[in-house]
């Protein structure tokens, strides 16, 4: 590290800076892409049918149709950039971006990995190092910064399916925040701290005392909410294809379309690493003490790709909710539900646990 | 660093009185509160300024847009009779306030310790410093604060709910 720190003119603190974030962005840019194609594998295998197989290199080389990304990008890439005639075009032109760039921010303070010291320096395996005196209010406040993207593209295309859109996932996402939050807070209470690494050394490597085990209902609570913050079906009410065209993103096409629905994915693999560190002890290697930095890395990433096919999963497994019902459960199940795990850890704290 | 901040704060402030149209407005207004929440991170404040986001950014200013949206008029309208004396009064007031506000700066306790002892990185504040804070010092505050939210949403219920 400091021999290639020295050879780019760098301190070795600002290369393994650099290094940090070109692993996690193109690492989260390239699972986010792949699971692009693994959601239509995905339903197709849950749906009995055989999905896209048929994309090929020179007509011959196909693997397993893995190149229907490449034949997705190049098509997205050449198709003609419209806008609509009565579209406010300079948000038209920022909302995808406004969507894609927090999605990936969000995932800068987990820890994927556990620390190392080499030649005297600690290296962290987090784009924030711990004790950035943010901790997990980074990632709450980054997904509410999300929402903006669906929001500008919904209002900018000027079409009323996209604007219904639009208005439904910004009250879907506000209802849903207070849950997630208070469930969120349950876990600050009982770990003491609120720096990812903190919670995840806390949990330790024996799996019932992940947060799972006594948080239970938090993670209900936290895991249902991720599906409207992701907007994920069954709550995907932004684009309810059946009932508004297409929702905010009626309007878009080409790349910029491109670039919304990576934002989408790059949101599901946040939000796996979230539920992943929160509740199942991120880099936490099961009965492993002391585990390798590798194998930390390994039992990370496989856990994230875990609840990132869970979340395809559920999408081809259950009906998209109705307005209504996502109101009501929103409001009259989650809350309560997170406010019962919080006050009853809060009870058992003062019992002395 | 701080004067990127400072640029989108002021810059988003501007934009938003400028720009005619509500939606625009919001969103420069959004802009103005990232800038803040920036110069919060350089004044070693990260819970103040993740608070900034979540509750500002986060909910405040998505309920108004999606109240915006919801209504039909997305345009601000011109006044009918221009009344040029509100335009200069603004002015007035805005210039006192900036003066005054100024003025309370300088004469604060805090830049004359600057002065005295040098500009040091103060330690971070901290999710754990802030909650003994509210409830070590400023426990009434802040119950009373509480009843008075429960009051404005049981009001609230109450009045867009006709039969209970």
């Amino acid at each position: 590290m400091d021999t290639l720190a020295s050879l780019l003119h760098m301190s070795p603190a600002v290369a393994w800076m650099v290094v940090k974030i070109v692993i996690v962005f193109s690492a989260v840019m390239i699972l986010a892409s792949v699971w692009t194609w693994v959601e239509r594998r995905g339903s197709a295998m849950i749906q009995d049918r055989i999905g896209p197989n048929r994309a090929a290199i020179f007509g011959r080389i196909r693997i397993i149709g893995l190149q229907q990304l490449l034949a997705d990008g190049i098509k997205f890439f050449f198709k003609e950039d419209l806008a609509p005639t009565d579209a406010n075009k300079a948000l038209f032109w920022l909302a995808p971006f406004l969507a894609f760039v927090p999605a990936l921010m969000g995932f800068a303070v987990i820890p994927f990995g556990r620390s190392f010291t080499s030649g005297g320096h600690v290296y962290h395996l987090s784009v924030l190092d711990p004790g950035n005196g943010m901790g997990m209010l980074y990632p709450l406040a980054i997904g509410g910064l999300a929402v903006y993207g669906v929001l500008v593209a919904a209002w900018s295309s000027n079409n009323k399916w996209a604007i219904l859109g639009g208005m439904r996932s910004s009250a879907a996402m506000v209802s849903y925040e207070i849950g997630m939050s208070l469930s969120v807070v349950a876990l600050f209470m009982t770990t003491g701290g609120y720096d990812p690494s903190e919670i995840i050394a806390a949990q330790g490597h024996l799996p019932w005392h992940w947060n799972v085990v006594p948080h239970f209902l938090g993670f209900i609570v936290f895991f249902t909410c991720m599906f409207a913050e992701t907007n994920r079906l069954p709550f995907d009410f932004a684009e309810g294809e059946s009932e508004i065209v297409a929702g905010f993103n009626t309007e878009y096409g080409s790349m910029k379309f491109s670039l919304l629905a990576l934002a989408e994915y790059a949101h599901l693999m946040t939000a796996s690493a979230l539920i992943a560190t929160l509740y199942f002890g991120g880099w936490q290697v099961p009965f492993v003490a002391n585990p390798t930095v590798a194998l930390s890395i390994t039992s990370f990433v496989l856990k994230l790709v875990f609840f990132a096919w869970v979340f395809v999963w559920i999408r081809w497994t259950l009906p998209r909710f109705r307005y209504d019902q996502l109101m009501h459960l929103g409001w009259k199940v989650m809350l309560p539900l997170s406010m019962v795990n919080l006050v009853f850890h809060a009870w058992r704290m003062s019992q002395g646990h | 660093m701080f004067l990127a901040f400072a640029l989108i704060t002021l810059l988003g402030a501007l934009g938003m009185l400028l720009q005619k149209n509500i939606i625009v407005a919001g969103l420069f207004m959004v802009a103005a509160f990232f800038g803040v929440a920036g110069l919060f991170v350089l004044l070693a404040n990260p819970v103040a300024a993740a608070l900034q986001l979540i509750v500002y950014s986060g909910a405040i200013m998505v309920l108004v847009l999606f109240v915006i949206m919801m209504l039909s008029s997305h345009e601000e309208e011109a006044a009918e009779v221009g009344h040029p004396i509100q335009r200069w009064l603004s002015v007035l007031l805005a210039l006192a306030l900036a003066a005054g506000g100024v003025t309370l700066v300088l004469a604060s306790k805090g830049v004359r310790q600057l002065a005295e002892r040098g500009a040091a990185m103060p330690p971070a504040v901290t999710l754990q410093g802030v909650g003994a804070t509210l409830f070590e010092g400023h426990v009434l505050g802040f119950e009373v604060a509480g009843l008075m939210l429960l009051a404005a949403m049981v009001g609230a219920v109450a009045l867009t709910k006709r039969n209970l």
